[in-house]
């Protein structure tokens, strides 16, 4: 199988450029096997992985044109031959690595903890199977970044739309029973950019590894402050 | 506590005004179906009729007020310099206004006639 990787040293090279590998397909094998056996054939050649199970979320990169964790892409469902890039908009490191800092900046604008304004009680604050199934389909994210970096509002604004993943959290601590801070989280959603920059174009949900729909946890969040606003 | 400012205000008024329009628009194609007007006569009465001037008026002021959201949209999105935003804006706004305007002129005319 052949794959077109993406490649670019910022020490050795002036500009990316794109290189040809053919590594030899075994069964079962994903797209992080092949990575793997690429570097196999050239150490030079970096990316991000770690558990390898779709878990930690280390190895998003963009594959024939679509995000997606390289750990749980197998390559029989991918178009030979395949090109690797690294993900759209975002700053090259080197090869397939990104800068995600303004990612994790968008994330931590969200304030993603529990925010209590009662005294905690000395024991957990229970919920009803009801309340926890709100968290259903939000509370999953890995924060791989695939989705913020498939959105184009994001890549046109990266620095003040928030981006799905930051907002999925967002509708995850709003959809909480346990969250007193709902008020404030919508209030800082408010205005043109941070929420609204979303057109519902859900290139979102189809990068989610996870399955998870992004798209639809804005359109929640867009609900609640409708019915707070009348 | 403000929500009205232009995120949630702007983001309602689009999906408002777009499901006038396409309810409007539904009644305008049965119309030019069924009832097709055949002179400029007839044209003049179906306008004149209170109902349609004011669904027409509304019509056209939805449109212009989904244009303006949308418009604005695709500035904020791709247009970044505020200078170059804010001119492009204030041109198209006066171009929306000349719009109404002239809509009110011509279904006044029609009234009137």
């Amino acid at each position: 199988m052949k794959f077109s990787v993406y490649r670019y040293n910022p020490e050795t090279d002036s500009e990316p450029y794109m290189q040809m590998f053919e590594i030899e397909q075994r069964q079962g094998m994903m797209l992080r096997d092949a990575l793997l056996a690429i570097q196999e054939q050239d150490e030079s050649f970096t990316f991000r992985h770690s558990c390898g199970e779709g878990v930690c979320g280390s190895d998003g990169v963009n594959v024939n044109g679509s995000n997606k964790l390289a750990c749980i892409a197998p390559l029989t469902e991918l178009k030979d031959p395949v090109e690797v890039r690294p993900f759209p908009g975002r700053p090259v490191i080197r090869d397939l690595v990104v800068d995600m800092s303004q990612f994790y900046a968008q994330y931590n604008q969200v304030d993603p903890w529990l925010q209590r304004k009662e005294p905690l009680p000395e024991q957990e604050i229970l919920q009803t199977p009801e309340e926890r199934d709100q968290l259903d389909g939000l509370y999953e994210c890995i924060m791989c970044g695939c989705c913020s970096t498939a959105c184009p509002s994001f890549w046109w604004n990266p620095d003040k739309f928030l981006g799905p993943q930051a907002l999925l959290s967002a509708c995850r601590f709003l959809a909480d029973s346990r969250d007193q801070a709902g008020e404030e989280r919508l209030d800082k959603l408010e205005g043109p950019y941070k929420l609204f920059r979303c057109h519902t174009i859900m290139s979102c949900v189809e990068a989610c590894p996870k399955g998870l729909n992004p798209t639809k946890a804005i359109g929640h969040i867009k609900a609640i402050m409708l019915k707070e606003a009348i | 506590m403000s929500r009205r400012a232009s995120g949630l205000r702007a983001w309602f008024l689009q999906r408002a005004t777009a499901i006038y329009l396409i309810l409007f628009l539904l009644y305008l194609l049965q119309h030019l179906i069924f009832n097709p007007p055949d002179s400029f006569a007839a044209w003049q009465g179906w306008v004149a009729q209170p109902l349609v001037g004011l669904g027409l008026l509304l019509c056209f002021a939805s449109l212009l007020l989904h244009a303006w959201v949308g418009f604005r949209d695709v500035l904020i999105d791709y247009v970044h310099p505020t200078a170059i935003r804010v001119s492009i804006l204030t041109l198209f706004g006066f171009a929306l206004i000349g719009c109404a305007l002239w809509v009110m002129q011509t279904i006044f005319l029609a009234t009137v006639a």
